[in-house]
């Protein structure tokens, strides 16, 4: 049965485990650039954006009117012959079905798929009152077979070969079955047809409960949902709450982008639309024994939660997991308790709890990805965060980085002492190009995978007084972001900037209260430390004195304009104030090539063949994707695309430290990817990205040099 | 979208998700169709039901000749020798290559859903651009229930194991759409 890893060193051993399987890897791995290719290919020139705006509207429009939608369902299911029920709890949903098995002689049951009984864990309490249950998704019964969970939503059991399959036919059947494809598929034919046929009841999900007409929407692909909802003379849909919506385009306009999301298809095999008890012969009286059980389990609070309603928008197509990097390395079942992927980091929590959301929920890169696939808009990162807070107030005592986390970032002094006074201590250790010679002992092997940086000697903010020029008449005032990677690891980078701002009529100023964005704090969860570091930011840098706030790093730059709004959402003064923050922050690359609208003229004709990686947090955090590769054209350098250059690096910011095994294995692909390319200099708009990518380049000894877009700008200026 | 576009996104899409797309001139073309492909693939029991008297007699004509046997009522006990359900289809929808079924008759469910074979009927001027061009009527059909309606878009399929795709897993192995032309309203 389903076990989760229960605290954060089980969790490693688990994924050291799916790391070295194999045939997961490859599996995982193919999915995922497969996905990737069929979503170029099948979105073009569908509006995805427009789509998944109108299904988030329309199911927030729902989730306040969801006790009401309820009413109106049950009404007209009701007068057309359907019985209804509320389950507050999984058991009641499960001791109602039960009741409703014994109530009509049932032995036999047939199901089709539902995340909502996986949810209950119906089948086990069917099993136990004496009834006989078999799952006749095909993944579902094979996974039911070998008494396992769902590794994916909609692809159960993704994680499986075709030779453990034809093992596991041939127990199934005493019969030796060969591990070929179609072969198994027709073993699976004829084994459930039989039990389709002599089964006394089906359990079904559904996808849409129709309020004004009480109609339910199912989708499948395989038409097991038609056989279980018209062979049996009983049928049962268990439906979670939320999936009811108000009318029959809501459920149209999901039905547009579910199926493309899911699995790449324009619309599945099946779509059935039930209303009322239908025609079933042998049942009493020829009509269906028809029961809706609508499952609550906490989704009617939730959806009144100002933060976390939004995961009720979920329409189960799986699409976060298909395009995670860490579900593409190790799979579902190290991603989820039932619930899989992005959206199962967070429903864990709430319907499975604390100790198993608790080790899972901190492995996320935070890279976006599944917030841009969602095609119902869910802002999964910032709830996977939030989920984290309300995992750790629960714990009785918080991690010990956490607490020094706690400790040192709320005081910027504290904190940029102890920087200094680390420069000084790792000094004979580090090497001429900046790197540490040897990682300190308190890093353990795994993290060998990449060199890293020491503190810079001297930091930016130090530099500070000789690089400050008075401009007369400034076209722009900018106040300059720094971010402790710019300021304490790469000042370089700030120098650079320095250097291409000259003659261009911006006065920057570099206000020496600002202190680390605070995204670190909220990678951990520690989300009253990031509020409070957002409002020492914001007290340092008013918006009033500056036309931009302007940064080199694209991490600080989408946590300033995407979180520091909601970390101050309704706070009397600092709401309207980060919010003019937040609109005046723009990235390096949008600067330049919007607003300063540098010319070719500026540069000199390099020779240079470049590589570019797209950072998460200005890619899909910012939604910055031209300007950078406009302004390598710009400045004559000689631009090679590189495969999925919008993957994740790796580098997460903690999540490197913390799951490092994870952190080498995305960030050898993206090598991989740059070499392949010829490029000399693999250039990035983000200094965690050049933290991550110079660091694992230097650790293969390649040839290939990694900087800061403004570093290799700089470079090619007259 | 233009209207005369439509059979042809129709086919496109339909084609796309491995159905056979035919034109027929009339439905006696369609029976005699539905016949051939059964009587090829050594089938001995069409299921027809929901035909007109005249439909059913044009098909049983056709498959008298071939020995195969027209079943029109209580598949369910039958469910063994189906090998070609053929149907009508209310409505189809271009933009998917989807087709509408009223399967309310149970039999007409398990025709669709036990054979081997599915082959159905599609009057072109029952083609719309998109679903939502339908729900209207969808609407009205469900407002007098007890209604069971099925978008079908190509066979029964899984991808489940290896996400190889393979088609016939429960339903359907084939879906064969016949467009009869008829007039567009």
């Amino acid at each position: 049965m389903i076990n989760t890893a229960q605290d954060l060193k089980e969790y490693k051993k688990r994924l050291k485990r799916a790391l070295n399987n194999q045939f997961l890897r490859a599996a995982m791995g193919a999915f995922a650039a497969a996905y990737k290719e069929a979503q170029g290919r099948l979105l073009a020139g569908v509006d995805v954006a427009g789509l998944s705006r109108e299904i988030a509207a329309g199911k927030d429009a729902a989730l306040p009117r969801l006790p009401e939608l309820y009413e109106a369902f049950k009404a007209k299911a009701e007068a057309a012959g359907v019985k209804v029920h509320l389950a507050a709890t999984a058991q009641e949903a499960n001791e109602i079905i039960a009741a409703i098995a014994r109530d009509n002689g049932v032995k036999k049951i047939v199901k089709s798929k539902s995340m909502t009984a996986e949810e209950t864990f119906l089948n086990d309490h069917l099993e136990k009152a004496g009834f006989e249950v078999v799952e006749t998704d095909l993944g579902e019964w094979i996974i039911q077979l070998r008494h396992e969970g769902p590794s994916h939503m909609v692809m159960p059991a993704i994680h499986l070969s075709r030779q453990e399959v034809a093992d596991l036919f041939t127990q199934v059947t005493g019969e030796k079955q060969e591990p070929d494809i179609g072969k198994l598929v027709k073993v699976a034919r004829r084994e459930l047809r039989k039990h389709f046929l002599s089964a006394q009841m089906g359990i079904s999900g559904a996808n849409f409960a129709i309020a004004e007409t009480g109609t339910l929407g199912i989708i499948s692909n395989e038409g097991n949902a038609r056989l279980t909802t018209t062979l049996p003379q009983v049928h049962v849909a268990l439906v979670g709450v939320d999936k009811l919506v108000p009318d029959l385009a809501t459920a149209l306009r999901v039905l547009k982008l579910l199926p493309l999301r899911a699995t790449g298809q324009v619309i599945t095999s099946y779509v059935s639309w039930i209303t009322g008890a239908n025609e079933c012969r042998p049942a009493a009286g020829g009509k269906k024994e028809m029961h809706v059980v609508f499952l609550d389990n906490g989704r009617l609070a939730l959806a009144q939660d100002q933060v976390f309603s939004q995961a009720l928008r979920c329409v189960r197509c799986g699409a976060c997991a298909n395009v995670c990097p860490i579900y593409g390395l190790v799979g579902g079942h190290n991603l989820g308790h039932v619930y899989i992927g992005a959206i199962g980091l967070i429903l864990t929590y709430f319907y499975h709890g604390r100790k198993n959301a608790r080790a899972i929920v901190q492995n996320c890169l935070n890279c976006q990805a599944c917030k841009a696939v969602c095609p119902a808009g869910i802002d999964l990162p910032h709830l996977i965060k939030e989920t984290y807070c309300q995992v750790l107030q629960g714990e009785e005592k918080r991690p010990l980085k956490n607490r020094l986390l706690r400790q040192v970032l709320k005081d910027r002094r504290i904190f940029h002492f102890l920087l200094r006074r680390a420069s000084l201590v790792q000094k004979p250790l580090a090497t001429g190009e900046g790197f540490w010679r040897h990682l300190p002992f308190f890093f353990g092997k795994e993290h060998e995978f990449r060199r890293l940086p020491v503190i810079a000697r001297v930091p930016f903010r130090d530099l500070w007084p000789r690089l400050y020029q008075k401009v007369e008449k400034p076209r722009y005032r900018v106040a300059l972001f720094g971010g402790c990677l710019v300021d304490f690891v790469y000042p370089e980078q700030g120098v650079a900037l320095m250097q291409l701002l000259k003659d261009q009529k911006v006065q920057v100023e570099y206000p020496l209260g600002q202190t680390c964005c605070g995204l670190p704090a909220q990678m951990m969860g520690e989300k009253e430390v990031a509020r409070e570091v957002a409002l020492q930011n914001l007290a340092a840098l008013d918006p009033a004195d500056y036309d931009f706030l302007l940064t080199l790093c694209a991490s600080c730059g989408s946590h300033i304009k995407e979180a520091y709004p909601k970390l101050v959402a309704g706070e009397p003064g600092a709401s309207a104030k980060m919010q003019q923050l937040a609109a005046k922050l723009i990235d390096f690359s949008s600067f330049f090539a919007k607003v300063l609208k540098v010319k070719p003229e500026m540069f000199k004709v390099a020779q240079k063949r470049v590589a570019y990686h797209s950072p998460c947090h200005l890619c899909r955090g910012l939604g910055v994707t031209q300007e950078p590769r406009e302004l390598l054209a710009t400045a004559g350098l000689d631009y090679v695309a590189a495969k999925d250059e919008d993957t994740c690096c790796g580098m997460g910011g903690s999540f490197s430290l913390e799951f490092p095994e994870l952190s080498a294995q995305v960030l050898a692909k993206k090598l991989d990817a740059v070499e392949e390319t010829g490029a000399d200099l693999l250039v990035t708009d983000c200094p965690g990205c050049v933290l991550q990518l110079r660091g694992g380049m230097a650790k293969r000894g390649s040839k290939v040099k990694v900087k800061h877009l403004a570093e290799a700008l700089a470079e090619a200026k007259k | 979208m233009d209207v005369p576009n439509l059979p042809q996104l129709f086919r496109e899409k339909a084609e796309a998700v491995q159905v056979v797309v035919r034109d027929a001139a009339d439905l006696a073309e369609a029976c005699r169709y539905a016949m051939e492909i059964a009587r090829r693939q050594g089938g001995t029991a069409i299921a027809a039901p929901g035909w007109d008297p005249e439909v059913l007699s044009l098909l049983q004509d056709q498959c008298g000749q071939a020995r195969i046997e027209v079943l029109t009522a209580n598949l369910r006990g039958q469910a063994d020798r189906l090998h070609t359900g053929f149907t009508r289809a209310d409505w189809g929808i271009a933009d998917t290559g989807t087709i509408v079924l009223d399967s309310s008759s149970e039999d007409l469910r398990l025709a669709t859903m036990l054979s081997e074979i599915h082959i159905a009927v599609l009057p072109q001027s029952r083609l719309w651009a998109t679903s939502f061009d339908l729900e209207e009527e969808l609407n009205r059909l469900a407002q007098s229930p007890p209604r069971y309606l099925s978008f079908i878009t190509g066979a029964s399929r899984t991808a489940d194991i290896e996400r190889v795709l393979t088609l016939g897993v429960h339903g359907p192995l084939e879906l064969h759409l016949l467009l009869l032309k008829d007039c567009r309203p």
